[in-house]
């Protein structure tokens, strides 16, 4: 294989797998609820402040507080631990005020896709207020990373270290995810309450606090993928999360509504589409990547590897 | 009566929006009873059953526990309290395998040795899941569903066992199977109420009956007596 190949590979393949991660956080929330969370662009953007704010970040002069930083500088992996458990609690934040009101009132689900989108403009607003709409860059050197060389040599192929890291935090936090909802006690839960909620509760599940771990873990899984993103590229301003959302609920009808390795699966396609595309014709990126999605929606209408569409018995 | 009765409703009601479907509804079981809750459709059989798992809201009335209140408790404990629900329709995970579906009635329970021990008297209680143990529940025949929605009930060791029609659909040979096995049941001690439009099947292997019409008691008494009385007769059992 020849290097240039491969380095089109290892890049496709790290922003493959944040876009896995954004998709993942989206199939969560649809098999337990059947819905989407049109928040999760916002926690994205979330995830990646929180980030740079903890690493000791300062507050740029459109700020709420400019010059402000908070009196802790964490290394990258803590700051960005941190950051997605706090994406994660803003999560279960949404769920309280656009989800929870809706079920109890026994509200069409589809009404919360417009509180939900409600929910996340607002969070990307009060980002603005606090932040300004300019973009940041991660501490310089991104301190974090001390000690290993700006660049790896892969097979010949020269690779950013950021993009690897990216790229094992995301296969990391995916593997994870799928191994403890598959073996776990309430992994198994979840899939009980995602088929059924009516007969997981008659099996003792508490089928509400199933829900809240849901939303829990997606945004965590916003968070991180926000501040990764943050790290490898910059924050481009409060919005920069949508247009991965955006890109993650593509990723998310390409692999297949609710199927946890479509979601895997149409994340790494998505990445490795769009890294064939020479950077000279970047702006070409988004176009190519809703096109790809159009080709196999067309092909197969579930998806790539999700079930077939059949009505609810 | 002086000992307390397992379960007790009291006046129970319950609506559905403006409709009411239950108008005070009254009764008891005792333990270690086999009591079957009759009536045709839209009388309010299943309703009954899913304001004692606390699916709906009772709108007024009492269901008491073993002399406790019910009226607090969420849907998620009842299990928890000893009450097994096998619902109208089933309701099985069609997605996920047989095995899976019976372990999961066991979610409670953390006595590992005790559920494999369970898992194997429910093979051995309906022994066609036992061969499709590793299959899709959607991909069995209605019977043999209803089979691991029975056995999914007995997998959380409840000490009420709620059932609401196991019969429906099923052919007669199947039925007599079913009903076979909530018999052995109950003569291992189980305490079962039954849920059927089948008059006939469930008391043929009842102790006691009520007989439920558009949410409210028409009958009620010993097996033996309802099975000859006029009324019923007429009424459910088309002769
Ligand atoms: N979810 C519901 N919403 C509104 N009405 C309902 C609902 N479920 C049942 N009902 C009504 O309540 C009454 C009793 O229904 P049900 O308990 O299902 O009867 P059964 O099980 O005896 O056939 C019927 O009139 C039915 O139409
Ligand atoms: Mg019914």
């Amino acid at each position: 294989m020849s290097a240039a190949l491969l380095q089109i590979l290892l890049n496709g393949a790290a922003s493959g797998g944040v876009y896995a991660l954004v998709a993942l956080g989206y199939t969560l929330i649809f098999s337990v609820l059947g819905v989407i969370n049109f928040a999760q662009g916002a926690l994205f953007s979330l995830g990646g402040y929180l980030t740079f704010l903890l690493m000791g970040g300062r507050i740029g002069v459109n700020g709420a507080l400019p010059g402000w930083h908070l009196p802790v500088a964490l290394p990258f992996w803590m700051a960005l631990l941190l950051a997605a458990i706090g994406a994660g609690v803003v999560a279960l934040l949404v769920e309280r005020v656009a989800f929870a009101p809706l079920r109890r009132r026994g509200a069409d689900p589809l009404l919360s896709l417009i509180t939900s989108l409600g929910a996340g403009v607002v969070l990307v607003n009060l980002l603005q207020i606090l932040m300004g709409a300019e973009g940041y860059a991660f501490p310089a050197g991104a301190a974090a990373l001390e000690g290993l060389p700006e660049a790896l040599l892969i097979g010949g192929a020269r690779i950013r270290t950021v993009q690897v890291v990216l790229l094992l935090i995301s296969a990391g936090a995916v593997a994870a995810l799928t191994v403890w909802l598959e073996r776990s006690r309430t992994g198994q839960a979840m899939r009980a309450v995602a088929e059924d909620p009516t007969a997981a509760r008659l099996m003792g599940i508490h089928s509400g606090a199933i829900v809240r771990l849901a939303f829990l873990l997606s945004g965590m899984l916003a968070g991180l993928g926000g501040g990764l993103i943050g790290l490898s590229v910059s924050l481009a301003g409060p919005y920069f999360g949508i247009s991965f959302g955006l890109k993650g609920l593509a990723v998310l009808v390409l692999g297949g509504l609710g199927s946890v390795p479509g979601a895997i699966a149409g994340g790494l396609l998505m990445g490795l589409a769009e890294a064939l595309i020479p950077s000279a014709a970047s702006g070409w990126r988004d176009a190519l990547a809703f096109a790809v999605l159009f080709a196999v929606l067309v092909l197969r209408p579930s998806g790539l590897l999700g079930r077939r569409l059949q009505e609810k018995v | 009566m002086n000992t307390i009765a397992l379960l007790e409703l009291d006046q129970l009601q319950v609506h559905y929006g403006s409709v009411q479907a239950l108008a005070g509804v009254s009764l008891r079981v005792n333990r270690g009873e086999f009591v079957c809750l009759l009536g045709s459709n839209g009388a309010g059989k299943s309703t009954t059953l899913r304001a004692i798992s606390r699916l709906v809201p009772a709108t007024g009335g009492e269901i008491r526990w073993r002399g406790g209140d019910l009226a607090k408790v969420p849907a998620h404990r009842t299990l928890r309290l000893g009450i097994g629900h096998c619902p109208e329709g089933r309701r099985l995970l069609n997605r996920q395998t047989v095995a899976f579906n019976l372990e999961l009635g066991a979610y409670l329970r953390r006595d590992r040795l005790g559920i494999s021990s369970d898992l194997d008297r429910c093979y051995a209680l309906f022994p066609r899941l036992a061969e499709r143990r590793r299959q899709q529940a959607g991909s069995l025949s209605g019977g043999e569903q209803q089979m691991v929605a029975i056995a999914r009930a007995l997998m959380g060791r409840p000490e009420l066992l709620m059932l609401d029609e196991p019969s429906l659909g099923l052919a007669p040979k199947l039925v007599a199977e079913v009903m076979g096995v909530l018999e052995a049941l109950h003569k291992q001690g189980q305490t079962i109420l039954l849920v059927e439009q089948n008059a006939q099947a469930a008391l043929e292997i009842a102790d006691r009956g009520y007989v439920l019409e558009a949410g409210r008691l028409q009958l009620e008494g010993s097996a033996k007596d309802l099975l000859g009385d006029e009324q019923l007769r007429a009424a459910y059992l088309g002769q």
